[in-house]
């Protein structure tokens, strides 16, 4: 160890060190400590209540429904997201055309990436926003126009509460499977080509090569994505809170705990009852990430 | 097991350039052909459209009688060996060399027990359980072989499988490889920069340069016999030693090779067997010697109108002989097919208007030669290579035996060649 040397370290850290330990650690302690109070957000008063916010919580039926569309946006955004840039992206890389020899990908394929990676650019509310246009629910919206010239009538998406979700799902996905498929795309195209040739020439169709090379190489990809995803759908604030009627509507539909927090932190004046909630979400976040990471975990592969 | 024939083929690669010409191959059932040539000579490219990995612009590829241009790799029945191994990295090497069968439906017993014979035979029994990752490089080797042994395709097709593995190890599996192929009579198609592992395995040997094949023929007859300076060049090390010189015919009627201002008898025995050099009396030519048919004159004996004299510039003593690098006052040959082969040589430099060359002779170990000694060296002329300067092509007659393009797998042959 050389003379100076921890200084020298000490001293590029403890700027980000104290930024992070002042911006990002300090508010998680803090809503940890306000989640067993009543504390009301502005009011200079506040007592503790122990347990009570979160016994509360238990019992709140519009928490729970948060809750509920959370989790269903956590069964489908990740798993339809990575299933449609896998699919994309392998495409792009080694799906190539039929009647053409060896491994490549589609005609076309620098296009492609651009047009799927293009809401990527869009900020989240701008993507709210286009959304909220094209689902018009009445007749002469965009999708329910184009559905009507192909016969299948009109919907009310986002004005209809059994729909609203899977329209917010479906725009989350709109907006992430670029991402994703750059990331793949990227991923797919650091496997050594002769690999696929090798499966190739040993038989294999594109389903088989998919399945039995791709996949399994691309493991560790997939595997940091779909806790991204998990994360992502976790959250989804902004999407919701400018996209849908209420927000959160209609009936509680497209509410999500996120919305939730918001909601009784800013408007309800309920700062403790929202920390309290902001720690429930903080647990489920954690253990589902390490829940994930711990069932998916494979071999690393090195070429 | 079929025969493999390639008629015209082509490649012509969609920003136009020429990879492949009009090439013809037939390689009969369980013959071993070798394509060698320096790289970026198209050998690749041609047996990767024999895989399926390109696409064949021209001509025809048929593999047992089917003719395979629109048929996918899966369908071809081939199995490849590349020079990366291409092995999977998250299989072990048992599902490795089962992958193949797997995707065939075989029933597991049939698989096993064929992944079982082929580690038998490749020494990786106690291996299969291990990822690749954990193998060394002769051992991945092996697993690619084994992926393609127990396929048991019509046809192997390998492309420079050997490169990647250190001197001594490539040596031990060039050995294996040709046992393997041998036993079990596959058709193989074998790539290869490397004219050791040309000569050594093929049952022909098929040289092209710039995407042209320039000759296929058994490894001897390669050697003996080149059709140009590029195959005389290529096939050889150390290689042919190649220099100008000028045909006479003294008054006697005795025909002599000039080469500066040195003079070398030939016999008529080579008048009969190159009835064209009779045309090129008086006229230049380009001498080929290799450096075995040169000996030194103290250990040979003294042959009066065989003998060149040269100084020595370095002697390597490589035990079994001795590598003498003579300075011989004569133009070295400069060709477009001796600029390439220098150039595939790692830049080797040619100087055209340099008046001596450095030639190479292998002398026997008996020699007491010095560096900076006057080298006398007894060449024996009847194994000389004579060759046009203007297109590269040896002088022969009407019938050189050795542009044969119809198969032949009795190996070293060489027809009427005695000394």
């Amino acid at each position: 160890m050389q003379h100076g040397r921890y200084p020298f370290i000490v001293g590029f850290l403890i700027l980000p060190l104290t930024l992070y330990g002042v911006f990002v650690i300090s508010p998680f302690v803090q809503a940890f400590h306000y989640s067993l109070t009543d504390w009301s957000g502005v009011s200079p008063d506040l007592s503790y209540v122990g347990l009570q916010n979160f016994q509360t919580l238990m019992r709140d039926g519009l928490f729970l429904q948060a809750l509920r569309n959370n989790a269903l946006l956590l069964l489908g955004l990740p798993a339809i997201t990575v299933m449609l840039a896998l699919f994309f992206a392998f495409l792009l890389n080694v799906g190539g055309a039929k009647g053409k020899a060896g491994v490549q990908g589609i005609r076309g394929n620098g296009f492609y990436k651009l047009a799927f990676f293009l809401p990527q650019v869009l900020s989240v509310p701008v993507i709210a926003v286009i959304w909220a246009v094209i689902f018009d629910p009445t007749s002469d919206g965009l999708a329910n126009s184009a559905l009507g010239w192909v016969g299948l009538g009109s919907f009310g998406w986002l004005a209809d509460p059994n729909l609203a979700l899977y329209s917010v799902l479906w725009v989350l996905i709109w907006g992430s499977v670029g991402f994703y498929l750059v990331l793949f795309n990227a991923a797919m195209s650091s496997i050594p080509r002769d690999i696929f040739e090798a499966a190739l020439i040993d038989g294999a169709g594109r389903f088989s090569t998919f399945v039995r090379v791709t996949m399994p190489l691309l493991w560790d990809t997939i595997q940091t994505s779909w806790v991204y995803l998990a994360i992502l759908s976790l959250d989804v604030y902004a999407l919701v809170a400018v996209m849908t009627a209420g927000p959160g509507g209609p009936d509680n539909s497209t509410q999500v705990i996120s919305l939730q927090i918001a909601q009784n932190g800013f408007q309800f004046g309920r700062a403790g009852y929202a920390s309290a909630m902001g720690v429930v979400l903080f647990f489920l976040t954690l253990i589902i990430a390490t829940v994930m990471l711990r069932l998916t975990r494979r071999e690393r592969i090195e070429y | 097991m079929a025969e493999v024939v390639l008629s015209h083929v082509g490649k012509v690669y969609t920003d136009g350039t020429r990879a492949v010409a009009d090439l013809n191959l037939e390689i009969v059932d369980g013959e071993f052909l070798v394509l060698v040539g320096p790289s970026g000579c198209g050998k690749t490219t041609a047996l990767r459209m024999v895989a399926g990995l390109e696409d064949i612009s021209e001509g025809s590829v048929a593999i047992g009688g089917r003719v395979v241009n629109k048929m996918p790799s899966r369908d071809r029945d081939v199995a490849m060996v590349f020079q990366s191994y291409a092995l999977y990295p998250h299989l072990s090497v048992r599902d490795n060399i089962g992958f193949g069968l797997k995707l065939r439906k075989l029933p597991k017993d049939e698989i096993n027990s064929r992944v079982a014979d082929a580690a038998e035979v490749l020494g990786l029994a106690e291996h299969l359980d291990r990822k690749p990752r954990n193998l060394s490089g002769g051992q991945r080797q092996r697993v690619a072989m084994g992926r393609a042994i127990v396929r048991e395709p019509q046809a192997f097709l390998m492309d420079e499988p050997l490169s990647n593995l250190d001197a001594k190890l490539r040596v031990q599996m060039r050995a294996e490889i040709g046992r393997i192929q041998r036993d079990l009579g596959v058709t193989t198609i074998y790539v290869t920069h490397d004219q050791t592992e040309a000569m050594t395995l093929g049952d022909r040997v098929a040289v092209m340069r710039k995407g042209v094949l320039q000759q296929i023929a058994p490894p001897q007859v390669l050697y003996d016999r080149p059709v140009n300076l590029f195959v005389a060049g290529f096939i050889g090390s150390p290689a042919m030693n190649l220099v100008h010189a000028t045909l006479e015919r003294g008054d006697g009627g005795d025909f002599t090779v000039a080469v500066g201002d040195q003079r070398l008898q030939v016999s008529e025995k080579v008048l009969s067997e190159r009835p064209d050099l009779e045309r090129y009396v008086g006229k230049a030519v380009i001498v080929g010697v290799r450096p075995e048919d040169m000996e030194d004159a103290t250990v040979a004996g003294d042959a009066e109108g065989r003998t060149l004299t040269a100084p020595t510039n370095l002697v390597e003593p490589m035990g079994s002989d001795v590598m003498a690098h003579l300075t011989l006052a004569a133009r070295a040959a400069v060709t477009e097919d001796i600029k390439e082969l220098a150039e595939d040589d790692g830049g080797r430099v040619l100087d055209e208007s340099a008046t001596t060359t450095t030639i190479i002779a292998r002398f026997s170990p008996r020699t007491e030669l010095q560096v900076d000694d006057e080298a006398k060296v007894y060449v024996d002329t009847d194994r000389l290579h004579y060759f046009d300067p203007d297109d590269g092509t040896a002088i022969w007659g009407d019938d050189n035996p050795a542009t044969t393009t119809t198969p032949n797998t009795s190996q070293g042959t060489t027809e009427g060649e005695s000394t």
